[in-house]
């Protein structure tokens, strides 16, 4: 028991990332209003880039520079870090289609309500 | 080969031609249809002839990545010249048949396809071809079901399609299992799965005949068949009765002789149990036979029954069971088309179809009676016709095997059949004798003369049973 | 000079659809020009597909390894064209050309003006050239960017068509998508974090020897993947977007995202799950029963579904869930014949697919009716069009002569192989079942009469387009030749690593 607290605490950021990731999973699928389903999404994505960055990171580790006067030194890694700008990048086009679309279903709809919405259905015209 | 491919497209060919000739034309259509019925029975015969005398006749090639061949042995050589002289016959019936009815060109168009399709099943020379074709001629039939697209003819097409396909679904699942464990397909060079005993063989047999059995209407896979029975009379006689079912009973035959041979199902369980299947085949149909009032339904039911004596003499393992299939199956085709004939003379002259109230139509239809009367004689297993012998030979190759009981099978399936058709016929000349006759005019002659020439064909085959016995003689030889 | 573009062709196969769908918007105006480049770069494609494929095939199994700005494996990207890559890029070589003939002549009916037709060529290309990057791809992070860019470029396409409709289906579509999207990169962030490695072989080497020190981080890769890909590739019960998204979209985008897409995502499974875990621990860890068991109960539930469907996109949507579960099935049979087997089901189904859309799409282009019962008759008034539905459908189902027996008869060979009775009558009774959905269809086309209208079959390109791909089904029925080559050694290749 007492070793699986121990690995949690020094595991924190991975246990951090795994709640963040169930609570923006659980907004996606419970929610029905589509801002907060897209809110959900950015959550956890949020969580994926943590995960990512925390997995980079090695304690006591020094910024990636190079520095002559310290050539021996212990870097972090820097390589999830960059992966993840692209991954940020990709999660802003993603929201912004997202909020594009929210925008013309509340257009035709008048509503930003999922369940409402499908009970319209097809009465919509164009 | 060059006869081989003739024979094999001729059909396809042709119905592609009468697909183009608008609507109205029938003559030019019939006198397409009759060339070229008339020249693949005739590269059929050819073909045959040289596949008798011992030539190899062979197509090879290569399908989908698969060895695909076209070698018609002697059983294939003999199911193919069944089904295009039959194919011809009812061409000309046809012809009759069709005046004034609708949507004549879909339905020769169709007609001509099939019988290339069942003509590829006769010469199929391995399991791949004989699937292909199998499987198109359930497609290529489906048409003529519905001919008449009334909601009870597409229900009976939906049905004949769905029992097909399930079938084939079986029987591409043997197909697949049988190259996994011997890695043959071709049917030339002995049964495929010689040499390898080994479990789950009675379930492989069992999968083919189940599949197969769709088709060749073993009991419970019937039910499409009375069903299909809505389609115009000459479908009803050629597929229904002989092309269709018969590809059934032929995929039966090789799965027995060419994929197991009769020696290694010999040892298996199930070789005790596949007679009694067809026996109570053979008797139920019947039996139900003479409880339908409606005619063609009457004799749907009997092909059930007769398309099981087939099987019988397969099941049995002997030669002489398999002489007698081979002889049965030359000799009910003949006659059983005569009997769909009639029947469809019968419901076009008169606008009769239940058997219950066609008193007195022997006076009317008098040829008709006639040809339907000795065609009856056939199917109990009277002397003077071909079907004796068939059925003799049954008898003889089932006592041989050790299972007795099976002739007595057929002897009493002999006497319902009987107790089916007698009584009707004499109701038919009973009452009044009336002058007037239903058969003047072209039409009725077109109808008549094939069926009429059939029946001659077969007592004479019964008279001197030594013409056909070349062609069963060589079908045994190759498989014993 | 022809030595620098066949050294470079890998990569160029995959820039010039992306640089030129950018490219496109700019002459939005020369509504001619745009179609233009458009098939021109699809039909490159095609060329450079055929022959990078030929040379695979004359190599005997050595791949063409290329080094993203020449930086060595550990630390650069590689573009790997093996026996898989060449097959896949062939498959959306010879789809997206004539998808793109089709919607030359059709999308000014399904997406309006030009400025909107021109958007609609942009996410296209991307689409495609997405896809061509998923073949050739042996970066796990590329994976990720290459899926976010298809499905983002998909989600364009589904609401391509000014409806409101479209917009709802396409943000379920978008959703789910990301969420498995998330998945995927955080499988992908598990296997870096045991591996430290991004590029497959070097992860794969990596897995191999220490995946015992963390067991459960490799399951939850594991589950992340299967999960993450699922979704995208419309696994049941992970479809329910696939069904609205489908068929809300213009025909040309449902082919396309039916037809090619999803196998997309199914090759980047593939290659994650062989090329990376590799068969060996993929049977530690059972996950070939896994997907097999889901790939069963796909084929029944969609198939099932599908027959409850009057709807016809919808209809051909579901057979999309239904045949997903045979590749799905197909991956999990480990053995060489049924991989082989599967890549051959996908290519067949991905033309076959591809073609029941389009002509389902002419079909609706022309009569305005989505009811299968209302199109009775079409196939006289539409013949060329119903010819086309009528031999995709027998190659779905899977009658010989057409594509997809060849990819069944050697699915099942597999399946015998693999001891997998249940499998074999799972893959037959799909089969019946898909006759069940089709079959009605032609029925109902060809032999049920047809109303006084004004039906006529679709403007030549249109034409061209379906004439074209029923061709591809039958010679890939009769004579599959190096396609079937190339999918078997790329089968060998997968279970051949470690």
């Amino acid at each position: 028991m007492s070793i699986l607290i121990k690995k949690l605490i020094i595991n924190y950021p991975y246990f951090a990332a795994f709640i963040i990731f169930s609570i923006g999973a659980l907004t996606v699928l419970k929610r029905s209003n589509l801002f907060k389903k897209l809110i959900g999404i950015n959550i956890m994505e949020s969580a994926i880039f943590l995960m990512f960055v925390a997995s980079g990171n090695i304690r006591g580790g020094a910024v990636p520079i190079s520095n002559n006067n310290n050539p021996q030194s212990l870097y972090i890694n820097p390589l999830p870090s960059a992966l993840m700008l692209t991954g940020i990048v990709v999660s802003v086009s993603v929201t912004a289609f997202a909020l594009a679309l929210i925008l013309r279903l509340y257009r035709s709809y008048g509503t930003t309500d999922l369940r409402r919405i499908s009970e319209m259905g097809n009465e919509v015209a164009e | 080969m060059l006869s081989l491919i003739l024979a094999l497209f001729s059909g396809a060919v042709g119905g592609l031609i009468v697909a183009m000739i608008p609507e109205t034309n029938n003559r030019l259509r019939n006198y397409i249809v009759l060339f070229f019925a008339s020249s693949s029975a005739f590269f059929t015969w050819r073909t045959a002839m040289k596949v008798f005398a011992g030539e190899s006749v062979r197509i090879a090639g290569e399908l989908g990545g698969l060895a695909f061949s076209l070698d018609p042995d002697p059983l294939g050589a003999v199911f193919g010249l069944i089904a295009s002289t039959l194919w011809l016959f009812t061409a000309v019936y046809s012809f009759g048949y069709m005046v004034g009815k609708h949507k004549q060109r879909t339905f020769f168009t169709f007609f001509l396809i099939s019988l290339t399709m069942t003509l590829g099943v006769a010469f199929s020379g391995n399991l791949v071809a004989l699937y292909l074709f199998y499987e198109l001629l359930t497609f290529a039939t489906y048409p003529l079901v519905i001919h008449e697209r009334s909601p009870e003819a597409m229900k009976a097409g939906s049905k004949y399609i769905l029992y097909s396909l399930s079938g084939a679904g079986a029987i591409l699942i043997a197909i697949v299992l049988t190259y996994a464990w011997s890695g043959k397909l071709d049917f030339s060079g002995g049964p495929m799965l010689v040499n390898s005993l080994r479990p789950g063989l009675n379930w492989l047999l069992g999968l083919f005949i189940g599949g197969f059995g769709v088709k060749a209407a073993i009991m419970p896979l019937h039910r499409w068949l009375p069903t299909a029975m809505v389609a115009p009379t000459p479908v009803s006689a050629l597929l229904h009765a002989v092309a269709v079912v018969y590809s059934g009973v032929y995929g039966i035959l090789r799965t027995v002789y060419s994929v197991f041979g009769h020696e290694l199902i010999g040892q298996l369980g199930i070789r005790n149990i596949l007679p009694w299947i067809a026996a109570i085949t053979i008797l139920a149909g019947i039996a139900t036979a003479t409880r339908q009032d409606v005619l063609k339904r009457r004799l749907a039911y009997q092909t059930i029954s007769h398309l099981s004596y087939i099987l019988l003499g397969a099941f049995t393992l002997k030669a002489w069971g398999l002489a007698g299939a081979i002889f049965h199956m030359i000799s009910y085709s003949t006659l059983k088309i005569t009997l769909f004939f009639c029947a469809g003379i019968i419901s076009e002259m008169t606008g009769e179809i239940k058997v219950s109230k066609m008193g007195g139509i022997g006076w009317f239809l008098p040829k008709t009676m006639v040809a339907f009367s000795i065609a009856t004689m056939g199917m109990i297993g009277m002397l003077p016709l071909n079907t004796f012998w068939g059925k003799y030979y049954l008898m003889k190759g089932s006592v041989e095997s050790g299972k007795w009981p099976l002739a007595l099978v057929l002897v009493i399936s002999g006497i319902i059949n009987a107790i089916c058709f007698v009584p009707a016929i004499v109701n038919g000349f009973r009452g009044e004798r009336t002058k007037t006759s239903g058969e003047k005019g072209g039409r009725v002659s077109l109808m008549l003369a094939p069926t009429l020439i059939l029946v001659i064909i077969a007592l004479f085959i019964g008279l001197m049973p030594g013409i056909v016995w070349p062609g069963v003689e060589a079908v045994v030889n190759w498989f014993y | 000079m022809t030595a620098a573009i066949t050294a470079n062709l890998p990569v160029f196969i995959i820039i010039a659809p992306l640089f030129v769908a950018f490219v496109l918007p700019t002459l939005a105006q020369r509504m001619r020009l745009v179609e233009n480049l458009v098939i021109s770069v699809e039909a490159l494609m095609l060329f450079g597909a055929c022959y990078l494929a030929s040379i695979v095939l004359f190599q005997k199994g050595i791949p063409i390894i290329y080094q993203m700005g020449g930086w060595s494996a550990p630390w650069g990207i590689e573009l790997k064209v093996g026996s898989l890559g060449a097959f896949f890029l062939l498959v959306i070589a010879i789809v997206s050309l004539p998808i793109a003939l089709f919607a030359r002549g059709n999308l000014t009916f399904e997406v309006g003006g030009k400025e909107r037709r021109a958007r609609f060529y942009v996410l296209y290309l991307l689409l495609v050239g997405a896809l061509a990057g998923m073949a050739l791809t042996n970066d796990l992070f590329n994976v990720y960017v290459l899926v976010e860019v298809a499905t983002l470029s998909c989600c364009g396409l589904v609401s391509a068509r000014n409806h409101p409709r479209a917009a709802k289906a396409t943000f379920t579509y978008l959703i789910l998508a990301t969420l498995g999207s998330c998945l995927v990169m955080g499988g992908i962030g598990f296997i870096y974090i045991v591996t430290g490695h991004l590029n497959m072989g070097f992860a794969s080497q990596e897995l191999g020897r220490i995946w015992q020190n963390n067991p459960r981080v490799v399951w939850m890769a594991f589950s992340f993947m299967l999960v993450g890909f699922g979704v995208k590739s419309a696994l049941f019960p992970l479809h329910v977007w696939l069904p609205d998204a489908h068929s809300v979209a213009p025909s040309p985008a449902s082919a396309i995202l039916s037809g090619l897409a999803v196998k997309g995502y199914l090759i980047c499974l593939l290659k994650v799950l062989y090329n990376v875990f590799g068969h060996t621990l993929m049977q530690t860890y059972s996950v070939h029963k896994v997907l097999v068991l889901v790939g069963m109960v796909a084929i029944i539930a969609g198939s099932i579904s599908a027959l409850t469907q009057d709807d016809l996109k919808r209809r051909l949507a579901f057979s999309t869930v239904a045949q997903v579960g045979y590749i799905f099935l197909g991956f999990g049979l480990l053995n060489t014949k049924g991989l082989a087997g599967t890549l051959f089901y996908l290519a067949s189904h991905a033309v076959i697919k591809s073609t029941l859309f389009l002509s389902a799409g002419a079909m609706l282009a022309v009569t305005g009716k989505k009811n299968i019962k209302d199109l009775s008759g079409i196939g006289r008034k539409m013949p060329v069009t119903t010819a086309a539905f009528t031999v995709s459908s027998l190659g779905l189902i899977g009658i010989p002569l057409f594509s997809g027996f060849v990819g069944k008869w050697h699915l099942l060979l597999g399946s015998f192989e693999s001891d997998n009775i249940l499998s074999v009558a799972v893959i037959i009774a799909g089969s019946v079942l898909c006759a069940a959905y089709l079959f009605p269809i032609i029925r109902i086309a060809y032999f049920e009469s047809a109303p006084e209208k004004d039906w006529k079959d679709p403007n030549v390109p249109q034409k061209l387009a379906l004439i074209l791909l029923s061709i591809v089904i039958v010679v890939l029925g009769v004579v599959p030749g190096s396609l079937l080559e190339l999918a078997g050694r790329a089968a060998a290749e997968l279970l051949v690593l470690q």
